[in-house]
C-alpha cells in the first residue's frame, strides 16, 4: 500500500498527478535562482532595513519624547509617560493660535498658488508669444536664487507696504517662493494633455477660457493635486520668512512656535526636549494626514508629471 | 446643411520652407461627401483645420454657405470635427460626452434626451453610454466620437482620418457605416485620409493633394481612369498604374521591351513621354499573338479573387492583374498584350496627362 502511494507521488498518474506535476515543476524552478542569490537577498534587505530605520528614527524619537516627562536627545521608551508636554506648550506657546494661523496661511497659499500656477503654466504650455523661451527659462532661473539672499529686500518691501505681521504678507511671500518650480512642474503636466481635447471643446461651442476650465483642468486634476500639495507643504514648513516678517505672537505660525520651544529655558544650552517633541508632533501630524488623504492622487500626478517633463 | 468654398487659400507655417497649403480652391457641395486625399504632409489636414477655425489662412477666403468664416472663432462656426484620436473628454462618461455640446447650445432637456437616444440607437452605442472613454475599445470610442458630432446636427462634418487607428476589419466596416450615415443625414462632409482605398470606396468626389496644392478634383471613377498627372496615377490604385518609358517613332510609340502602340492625336508634342497603363489593362496571351511582347516573371502574388504578377518588361518592372487561375512561376516567360484603351500618356517634364 505504502509502496503504491510512494510510487504515485514520484511518478504521478495522469489523473491523480495532473495538478501535482506543475506544482513540482514550479518549486524546482523557483528554488534554483533563489538559492544562488540568497546572500544577495540578505544584503538587499539589510540595506533596506538600515534606510528605513534611518528615515523612521526621527519620527520615533518625536513620538517617544513627546510623551516623556523627562525626555532626552535619544530614543528610549518614555521614562515618565505623560501628556504634560502637550498641555504645557498649549498654554505657554500660543500653539492653538499658531496652528490656526498655519492652517489658514497654508490653505490660502495653496489656493492662490493653484490659481496662478495653473494659469501661468497653461499659458507657457499653449500660447505662442514673443520671448516665450526667455520667459520660460527666466522662471527657472528665479528658482535657483537662494532664498536667504533675498531676505533683506523682502523685509524692506514688506515693511514699506505694511505687510509685516499680516496674513496677506505671509501668503504672498509663501506663494512666490515655490511658484517658479510649480509653474515648471505644471507646464510639464499640461504639455502631456493633447491639444485636440480643447480643440474639440472649442468646436463644441466653448470659448478658450471655458474649454480650459471644463476640459483641460479636470483632466489635469492629478497635476493640480501635486501643485496644491507642494504649495501647502512649503507654506506649512517655511520658517525663514516667518522669522523676518512676524514678531507679533498673534500672527506666529507653527514652525515659529517650534523654533521658540528650543529657547524655552532661556537659550540653546538647555533644551527641554519633551516640549520640542510635543510641538514637533503637532507640527507633523496635519501634514501626514494630508498626505495620506491625497496619496493616491499625488503619486499618480507625480508619475505622469515626471513622464511629461 | 451647407456648402464650403475655398478660394485661393494659402497657409504658411513659420519656420517651414514651403506653404502647407498653396493656392487651394475647391467647393464641397451641399450634402456631398468629399474626400481630401494625399500623402502625409500634403496639406490636407491643414485645409480641414482651416475650415474648423483651428488654423487661419494667410490669404484667400473660406466661405460656408456663402459667408466668409475667416477670423471667426471655432465655437461660432457650427462645425463638428471627428479627430483621428477621437478626442473624447476622458473625465466624462460617453453620455456626458454627447451631452456636452447640447448643454452648450442650451437645448431643452427633452430634446437632448431625444437626440441622444436617437444617435445612440443609430450608432448602436446605447449600452455603452455610462462608460468612461478609457473603458471603451478603439472602435467604440470612434462611434462615441461620431455620435458627439451627430447629436449636434451641425452645418458641416469634418473627419480627420477617423478610421486610421482602427484594425483593418473594423475600418472596412466603419467605411460603409459612415457613408450610409452621411447619405441618411444628407450631410456636407469633408473627410481627410491618406488611404486611397478609403477614398475610392467612400467619396462622391476626391480631391487629391500633394505639396500643398490640389492635383485634381474628380469622381473616383474619373480619377482612376483618367489621372490628371503622374502623381495621381501612381497614388491611386492598388497596385498603382504602371509607368513606362516610351520612344516616339513615326506614328507609333515604342515601349522598350517590345510593345508598339499607335500614337493618339495630341495637341502638344513634348520631347519626352511616359506611358501609363493600369495592371488590369494588360493581358497575358499565347505566344505568337500579334502585338504581344515577352516578359520574365519575377513573382506572382495570389489575392484569392485575382493574381498580381510582377514581371520584367524590358528593363522596367510591370504589374499585371490576372484571373486567379493564371499563376506563372518565377523565371517563366509570359506574353503580354496592352489594351490600347487603357493607355495614358504623360509629359515626362511636367507630369501632366496628355489627354487625346
Amino acid at each position: 500500500m505504502s509502496a503504491v502511494a510512494e510510487q504515485q507521488t514520484r511518478v504521478p498518474s495522469p489523473t491523480a498527478g495532473a495538478s501535482a506535476a506543475p506544482v513540482q515543476q514550479q518549486t524546482v524552478n523557483r528554488r534554483r535562482p533563489e538559492q544562488g542569490s540568497r546572500q544577495e537577498w540578505i544584503v538587499v534587505h539589510v540595506l533596506y532595513l538600515i534606510i528605513v530605520i534611518f528615515f523612521f528614527a526621527p519620527f520615533l524619537w518625536l513620538l517617544t519624547a513627546a510623551f516623556d516627562g523627562d525626555a532626552v536627545a535619544y530614543i528610549r521608551w518614555p521614562a515618565q509617560p505623560t501628556f504634560a508636554n502637550f498641555t504645557y506648550v498649549y498654554q505657554n506657546f500660543h500653539i492653538g493660535r499658531a496652528l490656526a494661523n498655519s492652517l489658514f496661511i497654508s490653505t490660502a497659499t495653496m489656493l492662490l498658488s493653484v490659481v496662478l500656477v495653473s494659469l501661468a503654466a497653461y499659458s507657457l504650455s499653449r500660447l505662442e508669444f514673443g520671448l516665450k523661451s526667455v520667459v520660460t527659462y527666466g522662471v527657472l532661473v528665479l528658482q535657483t536664487m537662494p532664498l536667504s539672499a533675498t531676505m533683506v529686500p523682502i523685509y524692506g518691501l514688506a515693511r514699506d507696504l505694511h505687510l509685516r505681521n499680516t496674513y496677506l504678507g505671509l501668503i504672498l511671500v509663501h506663494s512666490a517662493i515655490e511658484m517658479p518650480f510649480l509653474i515648471w512642474l505644471m507646464k510639464g503636466f499640461f504639455d502631456t494633455i493633447p491639444r485636440y481635447l480643447e480643440e474639440a471643446a472649442w468646436l463644441d461651442g466653448r470659448s478658450k477660457f471655458r474649454a480650459w476650465w471644463e476640459v483641460v483642468m479636470p483632466v489635469a486634476r492629478p497635476g493640480i493635486v501635486v501643485i496644491a500639495g507642494f504649495a501647502f507643504l512649503n507654506a506649512w514648513s517655511e520658517v525663514l520668512m516667518v522669522i523676518i516678517l512676524v514678531d507679533d505672537p498673534g500672527k506666529s505660525t507653527v514652525p515659529l512656535a517650534f523654533y521658540q520651544t528650543f529657547r524655552s529655558n532661556g537659550g540653546y544650552n538647555e533644551v527641554n526636549y519633551g516640549l520640542v517633541a510635543a510641538v514637533g508632533v503637532i507640527y507633523v501630524l496635519p501634514v501626514i494626514a494630508l498626505f495620506f488623504s491625497l496619496r493616491k492622487m499625488m503619486v499618480r500626478g507625480l508619475m505622469s508629471t515626471s513622464r511629461g517633463l | 446643411m451647407a456648402e464650403i468654398q475655398f478660394e485661393h487659400v494659402v497657409k504658411q507655417f513659420p519656420r517651414q520652407a514651403s506653404p502647407a497649403v498653396n493656392d487651394l480652391s475647391f467647393t464641397v457641395n451641399d450634402g456631398e461627401l468629399l474626400i481630401l486625399l494625399g500623402p502625409s504632409g500634403c496639406g490636407k489636414t491643414t485645409a480641414l483645420r482651416m475650415i474648423a477655425g483651428l488654423e487661419e489662412p494667410d490669404s484667400g477666403d473660406i466661405r460656408i454657405d456663402g459667408q466668409s468664416v475667416v477670423g471667426m472663432a471655432p465655437k461660432d462656426r457650427d462645425i463638428a470635427l471627428v479627430f483621428q484620436q477621437y478626442a473624447l473628454y476622458p473625465h466624462l462618461s460617453a453620455r456626458n460626452n454627447l451631452l456636452y455640446p447640447l448643454k452648450i447650445q442650451k437645448i431643452s432637456k427633452q430634446e437632448r434626451q431625444h437626440r441622444i437616444d436617437q444617435t445612440a440607437e443609430l450608432l448602436k452605442i446605447s449600452h455603452l453610454l455610462d462608460r468612461k472613454p478609457s473603458q471603451l475599445s478603439g472602435g467604440e470610442q470612434q462611434r462615441v466620437a461620431l455620435g458627439r458630432a451627430i447629436v449636434r446636427q451641425p452645418r458641416v462634418f469634418l473627419m480627420d482620418e477617423p478610421l486610421s487607428n482602427l484594425d483593418a476589419k473594423l475600418r472596412t466596416h466603419m467605411r460603409t457605416e459612415i457613408k450610409t450615415l452621411q447619405q441618411e443625414l444628407r450631410a456636407t462632409m469633408a473627410f481627410v485620409t491618406h488611404d486611397q482605398a478609403e477614398a475610392m470606396t467612400m467619396a462622391e468626389r476626391i480631391a487629391v493633394m500633394n505639396g500643398g496644392r490640389l492635383q485634381k478634383l474628380a469622381t473616383p471613377d474619373e480619377m482612376y481612369k483618367f489621372p490628371a498627372n503622374l502623381f495621381v496615377a501612381e497614388f491611386l490604385g492598388s497596385p498603382p498604374m504602371n509607368i513606362l518609358p516610351v520612344r516616339q517613332m513615326d506614328g507609333h510609340l515604342s515601349v522598350p521591351g517590345g510593345w508598339s502602340i499607335p500614337e493618339p492625336s495630341r495637341t502638344k508634342a513634348p520631347a519626352e513621354l511616359l506611358l501609363g497603363i493600369r495592371p488590369e489593362s494588360i493581358r497575358v496571351v499565347a505566344a505568337g499573338t500579334p502585338g504581344a511582347a515577352p516578359a520574365s516573371v519575377i513573382v506572382s502574388e495570389p489575392l484569392g479573387s485575382e493574381v498580381i504578377v510582377n514581371v520584367n518588361l524590358g528593363e522596367t518592372m510591370v504589374r499585371v492583374r490576372t484571373p486567379p487561375d493564371v499563376r506563372p512561376r518565377p523565371g517563366e516567360i509570359v506574353h503580354l498584350q496592352p489594351d490600347f484603351d487603357g493607355v495614358r500618356l504623360f509629359d515626362k517634364e511636367s507630369g501632366a496627362n496628355l489627354r487625346s
